[in-house]
């Protein structure tokens, strides 16, 4: 993440710098994100990827700043900018934090299902949303709930008038959607959109995604176990292990040339939809505890290519090639070996799209 | 039944299937449940007093003897000519006497008040335990809320551990020891307050009425009562109020309405209070048909006139149409406050709506 073209930067709305975010545990200090930095492009999806427990809701939790009380942003700046005026979200207060919420920045959570109030009609709650940051009249209001309704493809004047329980999980996942896009937001995080949907369904949403995206130029940051959606929806990934981002950079790359051997092990354990059955190679090991991490690089325990200076050192992400950045010491072996990989077994990330 | 004529009414058609829609009616259903429980428990009741050792005759007796010296054949005799009542009819008579009685809305006279219907004393005693138990409910219920909301969202401070140990600390003490120890301690040892003075449920000779002075006198008479049930309870609905809050502030959606930036205030109100009160509003309703039986021995220990007062009176006494007429007052109450909560729950409730309707 060193500048190249640091201009263009300037116009990027979200900035992430050197963000660490710990839990107060029973047993001790959890760090869930530890020096997390990276740009959120205007226009752009940026995937983040990896195994639960890595840190990624905490890190979409933490850009709102809707963390639980045990936990605490222990240093870091988060930069928000909108027509050419930076905000340091870490700084706003009260009523400025509120107005951050949904009207900069919307999160789409994990469980639409419970996302609702469930004594609530959809419409009340979508105007509770409006009536928090905009002043609209009744109908106003009404006339904008509608329109977002239709954009996420819903029945709208049936649909405003329901009760949450009445409309199936991918209905509320797509009100959901029409309520982030309320304010007309720069910004939203989804954060394992489509995990609680069926195959199906998980289309039809990732599809209105694209062309929700391509329509009203929000940038979209999302957290994903699922490689295929990654690859499908993200213009970059970023790979995070250990509360840490390990490789960053554009979705090809990632995909077709994996740097970092957690990224190379985790496409590895994806089955391919077409082409031959193939071993389907797990990563040996589980997460480290986050309370009391390993010395030097997080992932050497598991790390097939792990050496002695894994084990002391940890590696800082550092630029690979043109938009793209690595955490490791073994780069090019990792690179060379990825490379033997693919030509021998045509193997093709779990997402043809990208 | 409906069978036959269903059968029968092909050709017709409307009779077996009118039957068939009434009877599949979810209203129709509850009541018709509703009325089978009251004669069940009607009945029950019938024969349960009458288990009871002793009889009206014997108490009355006995009483005689006591305060009078009678020999026993005296006061027998006496005691016969005073009971109108046949108590050595075979009992199944008796039973169909009263339910046809009381199809008809009599409830009989009282034995030990002759010529005194049932109904009247209810209707004279009735409205003071509604009132006093009410009054207590109401405030019970609003204390327990309020502490129970305040305390789930300050369960970080130092006084919420203290509020909740000393509301299940009350809860758990049965309200008569509460009563009494409110009497001894208040009225007695420390003479805070008059009891004498606070006997039964108003000042005897004040004007019924809108009147302030009346208003003031009722509240003055029935305070210790209402401060018993209030101490008594409200540790329940703090403990319960205090969970649920607790349960729901850890919902996805108030974590969502957070993000979506409501204010704390709608937040509070609309999607947490409102949603951690559902299932305290239900148990409010069904709190009510206990009003009724309200508390006999509260009653007793403030000699509170009121319907419990007169229950352990009749029960003393074994005046078994009294004794019917207030439990079959109380059950009827029970069964009415348990529809309430089923509809007030599924007003408040969309989700069960639906599931109700089916």
């Amino acid at each position: 993440m060193k500048d190249e073209n640091a201009t263009i930067w300037d116009t990027n709305p979200l900035s992430v710098r050197n963000l660490w975010v710990e839990y107060l545990g029973e047993r001790g200090m959890v760090k869930a994100v530890r020096g997390v930095t990276f740009d959120l492009r205007p226009r752009e999806s940026l995937a983040f990827i990896g195994e639960s427990g890595c840190g990624k809701t905490t890190l979409g939790l933490a850009l709102i700043r809707l963390l639980v009380k045990t936990a605490r942003i222990s240093q870091g700046e988060i930069l928000y900018r909108r027509s050419g005026r930076e905000t340091a979200v870490l700084k706003l207060k009260g009523r400025e934090m509120r107005h951050f919420r949904w009207c900069e920045c919307a999160m789409v959570f994990q469980s639409a299902l419970n996302a609702f109030n469930p004594v609530l009609r959809i419409r009340d709650q979508m105007y509770d949303t409006i009536r928090a940051h905009w002043r609209m009249s009744q109908s106003e209001m009404r006339e904008r709930a509608l329109s977002l309704l239709r954009h996420v493809q819903l029945d709208p004047e049936r649909v405003i008038d329901s009760y949450p329980h009445e409309l199936s999980g991918g209905m509320r996942q797509r009100v959901l959607l029409a309520m982030s896009l309320l304010l007309d937001p720069q910004i939203i995080i989804l954060d394992e959109p489509t995990t609680a949907l069926d195959i199906l369904t998980q289309r039809t949403i990732l599809e209105l995604l694209k062309s929700l995206k391509a329509e009203m130029g929000f940038s979209l940051m999302f957290i994903s176990h699922d490689l295929s959606i990654a690859a499908e929806l993200a213009d970059r990934v970023a790979t995070m292990y250990a509360g840490a981002i390990v490789e960053l950079g554009l979705v090809y790359d990632i995909f077709y040339r994996p740097a970092h051997p957690y990224t190379l092990g985790l496409i590895r354990a994806v089955p391919t939809v077409t082409g031959d059955f193939q071993d389907l190679i797990s990563i040996p090991g589980s997460p480290p505890d986050l309370i009391d991490l390993p010395t030097g690089c997080k992932f050497h325990i598991r790390c097939p290519y792990a050496t002695d200076r894994c084990r002391q050192e940890e590696p800082t992400l550092e630029p690979y090639g043109p938009d793209h950045s690595v955490a490791c010491f073994h780069v090019d072996q990792v690179r060379r070996d990825a490379d033997a990989i693919w030509e021998g077994t045509g193997h093709v990330a779990a997402g043809e799209a990208a | 039944m409906s069978v036959a004529t269903a059968s029968q009414g092909k050709a017709k058609v409307s009779p077996g299937r009118i039957a068939r829609t009434i009877a599949s009616n979810y209203l129709v259903r509850r009541l018709g449940k509703a009325l089978f429980t009251v004669w069940f428990v009607t009945t029950l009741i019938f024969f349960l007093v009458r288990l009871m050792p002793s009889n009206p005759i014997e108490v009355y007796i006995n009483e005689l003897i006591v305060q009078y010296s009678l020999t026993y054949p005296e006061a027998r005799d006496q005691a016969a000519s005073l009971f109108a009542i046949d108590l050595d009819a075979p009992l199944w008579k008796q039973y169909v006497d009263y339910m046809g009685n009381l199809v008809q809305g009599n409830m009989g006279t009282s034995l030990r008040s002759p010529g005194t219907p049932v109904t009247a004393i209810i209707a004279r005693f009735l409205p003071w335990t509604i009132f006093s138990v009410g009054v207590g409910l109401l405030i019970s219920f609003s204390i327990g809320m309020t502490l129970g909301m305040l305390s789930a969202y300050r369960r970080d401070s130092a006084w919420e551990p203290v509020v909740s140990a000393i509301g299940s600390f009350l809860s758990s003490v049965p309200d008569y020891i509460i009563g009494i120890l409110l009497l001894v301690y208040l009225g007695v040892r420390w003479e805070i307050v008059p009891i004498h003075a606070m006997r039964g449920s108003s000042t005897p000779g004040i004007q019924p009425g809108f009147t302030l002075k009346f208003i003031k006198d009722i509240f003055f008479h029935a305070a210790l009562p209402i401060a018993t049930y209030v101490l008594a309870t409200f540790g329940g609905w703090l403990l319960t109020m205090k969970s649920n809050t607790i349960s729901t502030l850890g919902e996805d959606y108030v974590t969502v309405a957070r993000a979506r930036g409501l204010t704390e205030g709608r937040i509070t109100s609309a999607y947490v209070g409102r949603n951690a009160s559902l299932p305290l509003i239900a148990q409010l309703a069904i709190s009510i048909g206990f009003v009724v039986g309200g508390s006999i021995l509260i009653e007793f220990i403030f000699v509170y006139q009121g319907i419990g007062f007169q229950l352990r009176e009749a029960i003393n006494t074994r005046d078994y149409p009294v004794m019917q007429g207030i439990f079959l007052v109380i059950t009827m109450a029970v069964i009415l406050s348990n529809l309430l909560a089923d509809y007030a729950y599924g007003w408040l409730d969309p989700r069960v709506r639906i599931a109700g309707g089916e």
